[in-house]
């Protein structure tokens, strides 16, 4: 290549350069200064709605290739910035072992709530319900819900719960959320990757836009992981005509294998025979 | 259901619960057999909560205070038996609650009650899943709460047990097609201060307690929640089904504010099922045969 053309491709590379930073920070900007709506008290945010995440994450926070009927996902820890999370060398055995086990080990396999933050990313929808004071969110997912009570009172300790103990403030327009109180049966994706009891999560839920909530989760086991660290994904407004979440309901199988059943599924519809009991009664 | 969990929840509201009792024992009228339509409060209603649109304002914790639990004996520490209607060691007597519902059963579905009460290990719940409607609220008295959340859109209810979870909306819309489920679908829809819900589209598979007393794919429920004081919310439901009952089964029971200082808990049912340990083997549990 010619001296004037390798010119040429580093000025366009700049340009491009230039005019991708310029449009992340007008995100950026638009991000900081978009004002949701307001609940009828005329104050608090409005976050309510269906809502779902996007991306593959769930099958591993940390990025995964793609595979049948799964894209490909990037890794939503932002910090550290590499990607990955900072497991203490034991930790990350045990990880490894949860991955090679995970067909079996994950606990979403079984039916079992999901946790927090997992509960946020699953590739089924949640809702968020509010009025002036009150703050929930349902899964749709084995019909978990979190209720979140404000943080002018302490959390609800010393125990472990699937869906934790979460107490909440608005700063701002960003719900910041605190909880505690999870098992350390729980794990983030279906790679195994997982926590202790001792986990502490922080929280945040901001909208970027009418359709987009942000979230941010920032995860801190110190038994665990060597620092604290943070992930990051967008959740989208469900905006089909009639959306709703669904009853989602897992039946047992003849192996004590749990599945997931659909309420549209006519097979579902458990229609009882009395025809037995018809014959009874001639006979008597 | 989670052992631990129950007995944090008596522990936690068996005061507080003993305390509502009483006060409510004494500013009940006394029950009549009359039918819920007629024995609806015509209490003053100037002084209960509301929303910004006028309407009765549900929202809180919620706790069944007593009755209407399939006839067996949930005591508290001061003999209060809570299935019984709330009096102490029996019946709910002249001042007591309202009696448990009664079941007119069609002569195949009595015989199907019947087999089912010999099968109580079948229970649905046992096996954690969905009550259905009205065995989401007919749960034992004082025991789980339910947390109701409000807006001018939908009545959500958040409960406890089973992590049961009802949104549902008030603008009196259609049931869907192609749907059955263990909760059905509910419409609400505001009669006056009296919010009332029609749930139908159900999967046919709940029972409607441990006694073997259930419903069939053809159950339609009509709820109706009405707020008769700051503090208590009326609980009516009218169960009908065609191929099992040849009179509509009526519930009526009350739920009383939870104080503001408890809050709703966890229960995981799947994650830590205890309830099968306490059916032996041959009956599907995890107990060993009796040898």
């Amino acid at each position: 290549m010619s001296m004037a053309g390798s010119v040429r491709l580093v000025c366009s590379m700049a340009l491009v350069a230039t005019l991708v930073s310029a449009a992340a920070a007008q995100e950026t900007e638009r991000a900081a200064t978009f004002a949701p709506a307001r609940l009828q008290d005329g104050k608090t945010p409005d976050f309510r709605g269906i809502w779902q995440a996007s991306s593959t994450a769930y099958v591993n926070i940390e990025g995964h290739a793609g595979e049948k009927g799964v894209p490909a996902s990037a890794s939503i820890v932002v910090d550290p910035a590499d990607g990955k999370i900072p497991y203490r060398a034991e930790a990350l055995a045990r990880r490894d072992k949860n991955y090679n086990e995970r067909a079996t080990a994950d606990p979403s396999v079984k039916c079992y709530q999901a946790g927090v933050p997992r509960a946020t990313y699953l590739p089924t929808p949640l809702q968020i319900l509010q009025s002036p004071g009150n703050f929930a969110i349902v899964y749709q997912e084995n019909h978990a819900f979190r209720v979140f009570h404000p943080d002018t009172r302490p959390h609800f300790d010393n125990t472990d719960w699937w869906m934790g103990d979460t107490r909440y403030r608005w700063d701002g327009d960003t719900l910041i959320a605190d909880v505690v109180a999870l098992t350390d049966q729980l794990w983030f994706d279906q790679a195994g990757n997982y926590h202790s009891t001792g986990v502490h999560v922080v929280e945040r839920y901001r909208m970027t836009g009418p359709d987009t909530l942000e979230y941010e989760a920032r995860i801190e086991d110190p038994a665990v992981y060597t620092r604290p660290w943070t992930l990051r994904t967008v959740l989208r407004r469900v905006a089909e005509r009639g959306a709703r979440i669904i009853e989602d309901e897992c039946l047992e199988d003849e192996n004590g294998v749990r599945h997931h059943i659909s309420p549209s599924n006519p097979k579902n519809l458990l229609e009882t025979d009395y025809s037995r009991w018809k014959q009874e009664l001639r006979k008597n | 259901m989670s052992v631990a969990q129950a007995s944090r929840r008596c522990v936690l509201v068996a005061a507080s619960v003993c305390a509502l009792i009483s006060g409510r024992l004494a500013a009940q009228p006394t029950p009549t057999e009359s039918t819920p339509a007629q024995a609806s409060p015509a209490a003053s209603t100037a002084e209960i909560p509301r929303l910004p649109d006028g309407r009765p304002d549900l929202q809180g914790l919620w706790i069944k205070s007593a009755g209407g639990f399939q006839g067996l004996f949930i005591g508290s520490l001061d003999g209060t038996n809570f299935a019984a209607g709330g009096r102490a060691g029996g019946a709910g007597a002249r001042g007591g609650p309202p009696p448990p519902p009664r079941y007119h059963y069609t002569p195949e579905a009595e015989l199907e009650k019947q087999d089912r009460t010999k099968r109580g290990y079948e229970d649905p719940e046992a096996r954690c899943h969905l009550p259905g409607v009205p065995r989401a609220l007919d749960q034992p008295g004082g025991l789980y709460p339910v947390q109701i959340i409000q807006d001018e859109r939908y009545v959500a209810l958040l409960h406890e047990a089973m992590h049961d979870v009802r949104i549902i909306p008030t603008d009196n819309g259609k049931h869907p097609r192609n749907y059955w489920a263990w909760d059905g679908d509910s419409r609400g829809r505001w009669e006056g201060d009296t919010f009332v819900v029609d749930v139908s589209n159900f999967n046919g598979r709940t029972w409607l307690d441990m006694a073997g007393n259930f419903v069939d794919q053809n159950e339609h429920v009509l709820e109706r929640f009405t707020l008769v004081d700051p503090n208590t919310i009326l609980y009516e439901a009218t169960v009908t089904d065609s191929t099992v009952f040849v009179e509509s089964v009526e519930m009526r029971f009350t739920l009383k504010r939870v104080p503001a200082e408890q809050q709703i808990l966890e229960y995981s049912c799947l994650e830590g099922e205890r309830s099968l340990q306490h059916y032996t083997e041959e009956d599907g549990g995890k107990k060993p045969r009796a040898r």
